[in-house]
C-alpha cells in the first residue's frame, strides 16, 4: 500500500510529533508514505477568501503531484483533508476550473485529472488497511485504557463532500481505539468544534468551545482525548490551561494524535511516538 | 401497516412554574410514516394537554416546528419517528427546544434575538429605484442572476442552524448564520444597492470573521442551503471591495502571502500579522511555555522544493487579475 503523504504545516512546525509517531510504525504495516515534497500549503480554508482562483490552482497543483506519482493523496490534518477535498469537488465537477487550473499547471509538466483521492490516515486505516488486519498487528493492547474520541469538524463536516461518518453520531475512530483494545466514554462533545480556527480573531469565545469539550470528557472519565486533527490537538493540549481556567475542572487531560495512539499499541514508547513535548503530560 | 409502541422523552420547562427544566416520558402506539410533529400532537391530545410546542403548515414550509431531535435541530412536521429510532428500536426518542434560545416554555424558544440581529445588519433589499418611482417602475431579475441567491432564498429562518452553531452557543452576540446568510443572499440580488454598507455591519465585532467554519449550520440546515458557501462568499467580497483591514481579513492575507513566499504557513508570525503588536504581545507567555516543549514554530521557514514554480503561478494569476480589472 503506497500513497503520496501531503505535508501539513502545523505538522511541520508545532505539532512535529504527528509525523514523527507516523513514521515509527507506517513500515510495519507495509504502509509506504512518499513524502508530497513539492505541496504547498492548503491555504488552511483561508486561501479562497483572497482569491478562489488561487486556490483552485494551489490545490489543484497539490493534487496533481499525487496523480503525477499515480498515488491517492493521504493528509494527517483535517483541515487539509476538507480544503484538498473542497478544491478536488470543485474541478471534478467543472470542465471550466479544470481547464483553468492545468493552463497554469502545464509548464511546470503536471495535469489535474481528477485520477487521485484526497483521503485522511484515519480512513487509510479503517478503510484500505482494515481494523481487523490492525487488530492483529498490536502488541501492546490499550486495555483498560478509556479513550474520549474527538473528531472535530474538518473530517466530518460538510458530510457531502467528506462522506465516511455519519457527522451527528461518528464511528471510525471509535472503531479504530477499540481495534487497539482501548475503551471508549460517551461524552456529547465529540463531533463539536474545537474553536481553533478562530482562536486568534475570537480568542475568549474559542476557549469557551475548547474548555466545554474537555471539561466533557474529564466528566466522562476519559484517561485520554484523542484526535485525528493536529489543530483540534493543539486547541485542546497548548490551550488546555486556559480553556479550563476557572471551570473548577479537577484534572487536566492528556491529548494523543490518533497516530500516537496507533503507535502505542505497536508496542512503541511515549518518547518514541513524541508524546513528551505535548504541554499536558500523558 | 408496521405498528410498534414508541417511547418519547421531552423536555419540560414553564419559567414562571418550574424551578429548573425536567423531561417527561411518554409511550406511544405509532405507524410507520408518522412524523414526530404528529406524534407531539397526539400525546398533547391524548396524554399530556399542557405540552406547548409551536407549530403551523406541517410541510417544511413555516419553519415554527424546528425542535431538537435526539440531540440535532429539525422540523418535527418532516422528520419520521421511524428515522429516530436507535438502538434496537426501544431507546426513547428524545425532543427538546432548540438550542441558543430562550425557553418560553417546553418546546417554544424566543425567536426575538434572531430577528433583532435581522434588523441591525440590513437583512432587506434596499433597491436602486427611487421612493417616489417605487411601484411605478420595474427592475427585473433574470434566471441567471437570480441563480446566485438561488438556494438561499428558500431558509424558512426556522432557527435550525442558529441552534446548531458552535460561535452562537459560547457567545450570544455573535451574528449568526441566518443572518450572515441573508447578508449574502441581499448583497448578491442585482436590485440591492447596499453592498458595501451591509458588508461594513456585518463585519464588526462579533461579526463575519467569527464564523469558526464548523460548518454545523449548513449540515443541519432543514432546506439543505450550503450557509458557509454564502459565508464564504461574503469574505471573498471583503477582499474585492479592500475591506481588508480586520484580523480576520489580515489573517487570511496571510495565507495567500506565504503561499507565495515559502509555500509554507509561516506559522511563527501570523499572531502578529494578525492580531498586531499589542495583541500578540499577550501571547508571548504561552509561546514561551511551546518553546520549553519544542513547539514553537520556526521563524525561519525553507522555501518548499518548486517555490519558483509556484511563484510563477502567483504571477500569472495576478496578471490575469488585472487585465481582467483593466478590461472592466
Amino acid at each position: 500500500m503506497k500513497y503520496a503523504y501531503f505535508l501539513s504545516c502545523i505538522n511541520e512546525s508545532m505539532t512535529k510529533e504527528v509525523d514523527l509517531s507516523l513514521t515509527r510504525w507506517v513500515k510495519d504495516l507495509g504502509i509506504e508514505l512518499v513524502n508530497l515534497e513539492k505541496g504547498t500549503c492548503c491555504g488552511g480554508s483561508n486561501l479562497d477568501y483572497v482569491s478562489p482562483d488561487h486556490f483552485l490552482v494551489i490545490n489543484g497543483r497539490n493534487i496533481a503531484l499525487a496523480e503525477k506519482m499515480g498515488l491517492d493523496l493521504v493528509t494527517s490534518c483535517s483541515t487539509c483533508l476538507m480544503t484538498l477535498r473542497r478544491a478536488k469537488q470543485a474541478l471534478d465537477s467543472s470542465p471550466e476550473k479544470r481547464e483553468l487550473v492545468n493552463g497554469h499547471l502545464a509548464g511546470e509538466g503536471l495535469r489535474y485529472n481528477g485520477t487521485s483521492d484526497v483521503k485522511h490516515l484515519l480512513w487509510v486505516l479503517t478503510e484500505d488497511y482494515g481494523l481487523n488486519r490492525l487488530a492483529a498487528k498490536v502488541t501492546a493492547p490499550l486495555w483498560g485504557v478509556r479513550f474520549a474520541p474527538f473528531y472535530g469538524c474538518h473530517i466530518l463536516r460538510p458530510s457531502s463532500l467528506l462522506g465516511r461518518d455519519n457527522p451527528t453520531a461518528p464511528s471510525s475512530l471509535d472503531r479504530l481505539v477499540e481495534a487497539l483494545g482501548g475503551s471508549l466514554v460517551e461524552y456529547g462533545s465529540k463531533n463539536k468544534c474545537c474553536g481553533f480556527h478562530t482562536l486568534l480573531v475570537a480568542e475568549q469565545q474559542s476557549l469557551s468551545m475548547t474548555g466545554n469539550a474537555l471539561e466533557d470528557a474529564v466528566r466522562a472519565g476519559a484517561d485520554y482525548i484523542v484526535t485525528p486533527c493536529p489543530l483540534c490537538h493543539t486547541a485542546l493540549d497548548a490551550y488546555q490551561d486556559k480553556a479550563l481556567d476557572g471551570r473548577g475542572v479537577s484534572r487536566n487531560i492528556p491529548v494523543l494524535h490518533l497516530s500516537q495512539m496507533v503507535g502505542l499499541a505497536l508496542g512503541y514508547s511515549k518518547e518514541e511516538l513524541g508524546i513528551d513535548r505535548h504541554m499536558i503530560a500523558a | 401497516m408496521e405498528r410498534k409502541e414508541v417511547a418519547f422523552r421531552i423536555y419540560r420547562y414553564n419559567p414562571q412554574v418550574d424551578r429548573q427544566p425536567f423531561y417527561d416520558n411518554f409511550k406511544i402506539a405509532v405507524e410507520r410514516g408518522i412524523t414526530i410533529l404528529r406524534a407531539l400532537n397526539y400525546i398533547k391530545e391524548h396524554l399530556e394537554p399542557r405540552l406547548t410546542f409551536r407549530a403551523f403548515c406541517q410541510a417544511g414550509i413555516c419553519g415554527s416546528c424546528a425542535v431538537r431531535i435526539n440531540g440535532v435541530s429539525k422540523l418535527a412536521c418532516t422528520t419520521q419517528v421511524w428515522d429516530e429510532l436507535t438502538g434496537s428500536g426501544d431507546d426513547p426518542i428524545l425532543v427538546e427546544p432548540l438550542n441558543n434560545l430562550p425557553v418560553i416554555r417546553d418546546l417554544v424558544v424566543d425567536i426575538d434575538p434572531v430577528m433583532e440581529k435581522l434588523k441591525q445588519n440590513y437583512s432587506w433589499v434596499r433597491p436602486a429605484i427611487a421612493e417616489g418611482e417605487m411601484g411605478q417602475k420595474e427592475h427585473c431579475v433574470s434566471d441567471g442572476e437570480f441563480e446566485a441567491i438561488n438556494a438561499a432564498t428558500d431558509c424558512i429562518l426556522c432557527g435550525s442552524c442558529y441552534s446548531e452553531c458552535s460561535m452562537t452557543e459560547v457567545n450570544p452576540r455573535y451574528i449568526s448564520p441566518p443572518v450572515l446568510l441573508k447578508a449574502f443572499r441581499m448583497n448578491n440580488d442585482t436590485r440591492d444597492t447596499l453592498g458595501c454598507e451591509r458588508l461594513g455591519q456585518v463585519s464588526g465585532d462579533n461579526g463575519l470573521w467569527d464564523c469558526a467554519h464548523c460548518y454545523k449550520c449548513a449540515e443541519h440546515c432543514v432546506k439543505h442551503i450550503p450557509i458557509v458557501d454564502g459565508i464564504h462568499r461574503l469574505r471573498e467580497e471583503m477582499f474585492e471591495r479592500h475591506m481588508t483591514r480586520s484580523e480576520g481579513a489580515r489573517h487570511a492575507q496571510a495565507f495567500f502571502d506565504d503561499i507565495r513566499s515559502t509555500g509554507r504557513l509561516r506559522e511563527a508570525t501570523l499572531p502578529l500579522r494578525t492580531l498586531g503588536v499589542v495583541k500578540t504581545l499577550r501571547m508571548v507567555p504561552l509561546a514561551a511555555k511551546m518553546g520549553m516543549k519544542g513547539r514553537t514554530p520556526p521563524f525561519v521557514v525553507k522555501p518548499v522544493p518548486g517555490i519558483d514554480r509556484v511563484r510563477g503561478i502567483y504571477r500569472r494569476l495576478e496578471a490575469n487579475r488585472a487585465a481582467k480589472q483593466g478590461g472592466e
